[in-house]
């Protein structure tokens, strides 16, 4: 069962492809001495007998056969294993070699000649063969012998040095794959408890010291992100059911009222419309929440196109300065010959800019004023909306940008209490930053959007 | 609504070809079109509403977007492509932030998105049946009414009033479409090319403000308010 899976791992298969990885190396490695110790053996060998061939040739043949017959027995067996003293018709003369090695040319240089002799298995030999000055033909052998030892010890070496290598590297690749193995499966836990429903679960990470690790920890964060987004889902739930319930309570209420009441078809007409309005309310509440949704979901920016600042200013101020003279406010602009240009969707910016307006517009006293302005500094471009309202607390400042927020101060303002959460979608469609400061003078509020130029 | 107080003008013998799946909204919409007297057809399939649309019988469509056998946009590309010119109202309840442009590119002339008020859906038909005349004139006149378009000068019984380019586009507008209920939405979209309303007494404040430039007290009130539905110039010709 371990095996099975344990073959299945990566790091398995990986070890394996290193094993046989480090097998080609040592065999190729092994070749290489290999050769290197033949090419050394036979260039000793040539000169071996090279240079005893010269040594013998300067004696005198009386001399020489004496030496040969000696040296039968002698030391010389060390370094020339067999020697020959042949006449011209290649019939021994003198030495250990009892018939003339067939396919020998006398011609001096070193040759490997199979021998085979009487008893026994054959066996090669470099020979060389000289025509002394009388006729007579010397021939010298030497054994491979010393070189079989030497490539005997060496594949002994070789195989007594690659089992535990091979061993040991073995070993470490099932303990690593093994360690593998059970962190993927502990993953596969993790991610089986998410699936069941329990997100609060996560991968373990340990410190991200290696790609798995921190492979973990991506995931880790994504389902970190994940989690922050449904429990925002469920707030906005939570939130839509608390604001629709309201305006809904009331239409209940009314409608109620209204046939209770038994009025006359014009009593009843009031209470429905009054009702078709509480509606609207919701309708309006809803919309504006697809809105956002839509927004915060939509990468598309298809209606992208250079919009100006200032006639996006002007716009939304020719809108707005009826509303807000009619509230008895002031809505000023500050006259700028600047033309500020951004990338974005000329409909959504207006609709940011007059939710920010209507917003200013809500929470000043009468009296006061609203200000637009535009600007642009090295790599971007502003858009304020300043007022001299009751202003925002710091600490509120990041949170009434979230959806359905109403400041204790709003309370009695109606609205769907999303025109804020709009503003900062469609800010946040154009890359664009919301920050709320402290108005001029200390009083009231300035709404500023940078955008990336 | 009963008829006699609608401000809506009487319809007879006009055919509206309705392209809509969901039976219940067919049916409302059917029901408000034939108080009107609207004389109406209904697909509640994308395929047969085109091949019905390709008679060339009605005077105007209404188009829902997500039908069976053929979207709604194929529908209207499909019909434009074949030379068929009645205007079309698009419905949907995608509120996609471009659906609407995605819309009127098809070929739909007006686009209107679920839940609507009956009232926008006749006011926005009438609008598509009426085409305000040729936009290339330069003088304006409804009623009591005249317009310069070059000068952008306006005259009530050759009392000139002094009104405000915002002012001047709106009263445009009206003098184009005399008679007309036009909604406040449609009011946004046309004047001002805005596609939401951040507060509901917005086009009612602009109303306002022209209203007492051009209804002088002791005159005939030219505009007027219908309720539950939007504003008209009444003007007897």
């Amino acid at each position: 069962m371990f095996l099975t899976e344990l073959f299945r791992t990566a790091t398995f298969r990986i070890t394996l492809m290193a094993l046989a990885a480090m097998a080609g190396v040592m065999i190729m490695q092994f070749g290489l001495v290999y050769a290197q110790m033949e090419a050394v053996e036979s260039r000793r060998s040539t000169e071996i007998l090279e240079g005893e061939a010269e040594l013998l040739s300067q004696m005198s043949p009386e001399h020489l056969e004496y030496v040969i017959r000696r040296r039968a027995t002698g030391d010389l067996r060390l370094l020339i294993s067999s020697v020959g003293l042949f006449d011209p018709g290649h019939a021994l003369i003198a030495g250990d070699m009892h018939t003339w090695p067939h396919g020998l040319k006398p011609d001096g240089k070193p040759h490997n000649v199979r021998i085979y002799p009487e008893e026994g298995d054959p066996y090669p030999l470099r020979l060389l063969a000289v025509t002394l000055s009388n006729g007579t033909v010397l021939v010298l052998g030497r054994s491979f012998h010393l070189l079989a030892e030497q490539k005997l010890m060496l594949r002994h070496t070789m195989l007594v040095a690659a089992a535990p290598t091979f061993m040991f590297a073995l070993f470490l690749g099932i303990v690593l794959s093994h360690r593998a193995l059970s962190r993927v499966k502990d993953m596969h836990e993790a991610i089986d408890r998410i699936m069941a429903g329990d997100i609060h679960e996560r991968l373990p990470a340990a410190k991200e010291r290696d790609d798995v690790e921190r492979l973990a920890g991506s995931v880790n964060r994504m389902l970190d992100r994940l989690e922050h987004l449904m429990d925002g889902m469920r707030e906005v739930g939570n939130d839509i059911a608390h604001d629709l319930r309201t305006p809904l309570s009331r239409v209940r209420a009314r409608l109620e009222r209204a046939v209770a009441a038994g009025d006359g078809v014009e009593g009843q007409k009031a209470a429905m419309s009054r009702a078709v309005d509480d509606l609207d309310q919701c309708l309006g509440i809803i919309t504006a929440l697809l809105r956002i949704a839509e927004l915060e979901n939509s990468r598309r920016t298809e209606g992208f196109a250079e919009v100006s600042l200032g006639e996006l200013v002007e716009d939304v101020f020719d809108l707005y300065e009826p509303i807000a003279e009619m509230e008895g406010k002031r809505l000023l602009k500050h006259p700028q010959s600047t033309v500020v240009q951004v990338w974005g969707d000329r409909h959504l910016l207006i609709e940011m800019l007059a939710n920010l307006v209507d917003n200013a517009i809500k929470f000043t006293p009468e009296g006061g004023s609203i200000t637009l302005d535009f600007g642009s500094a090295p790599g971007c471009a502003m858009l304020m909306v300043t007022d001299t309202g009751v202003g925002i607390a710091p600490e509120e400042r990041q949170v009434v940008l979230s959806r359905f927020y109403r400041s204790d101060k709003s309370r009695h303002v109606p609205g769907s209490g999303l025109g804020l959460s709009l503003v900062s979608a469609i800010a946040h469609l154009h890359e664009a930053s919301v920050s709320i400061e402290t108005g001029t003078h200390g009083v009231g509020t300035c709404f500023r959007i940078v955008f990336p130029t | 609504m009963a008829k006699e107080d609608t401000a809506f003008q009487e319809q007879e013998g006009r055919t509206v070809l309705l392209i809509e799946d969901d039976s219940a909204i067919a049916e409302e919409v059917i029901g408000e079109l034939k108080a009107r007297g609207f004389f109406v057809r209904h697909a509640a399939r994308g395929d047969t509403g085109l091949e019905t649309a390709l008679l060339g019988e009605a005077d105007v469509m209404v188009v829902d977007r997500l039908l069976p056998g053929m979207d709604g946009l194929s529908v209207i590309e499909n019909m434009r492509q074949q030379g068929v010119r009645t205007p079309v109202l698009v419905l949907s309840a995608l509120s996609a932030v471009d659906d609407r442009v995605s819309g009127l590119k098809a070929g739909g002339d007006d686009y209107l998105t679920k839940p609507f008020a009956a009232e926008e859906l006749i006011a926005r038909l009438e609008a598509l049946l009426r085409r305000p005349d040729d936009t290339r004139v330069t003088k304006l006149r409804a009623g009591p009414l005249e317009m310069d378009l070059i000068e952008r000068r306006v005259w009530r019984d050759g009392r000139e009033i002094d009104l405000l380019p915002r002012e001047f586009r709106l009263l445009e507008y009206l003098m184009r479409r005399p008679g007309q209920v036009l909604t406040r939405s449609m009011l946004l979209e046309d004047v001002w090319q805005y596609r939401f309303i951040p507060r509901t007494n917005l086009v009612d404040v602009h109303i306002g403000k022209l209203r007492r430039k051009i209804d002088v007290p002791g005159e005939e009130p030219l505009i007027q308010s219908i309720r539950g539905a939007g504003f008209q110039l009444r003007v007897s010709d």
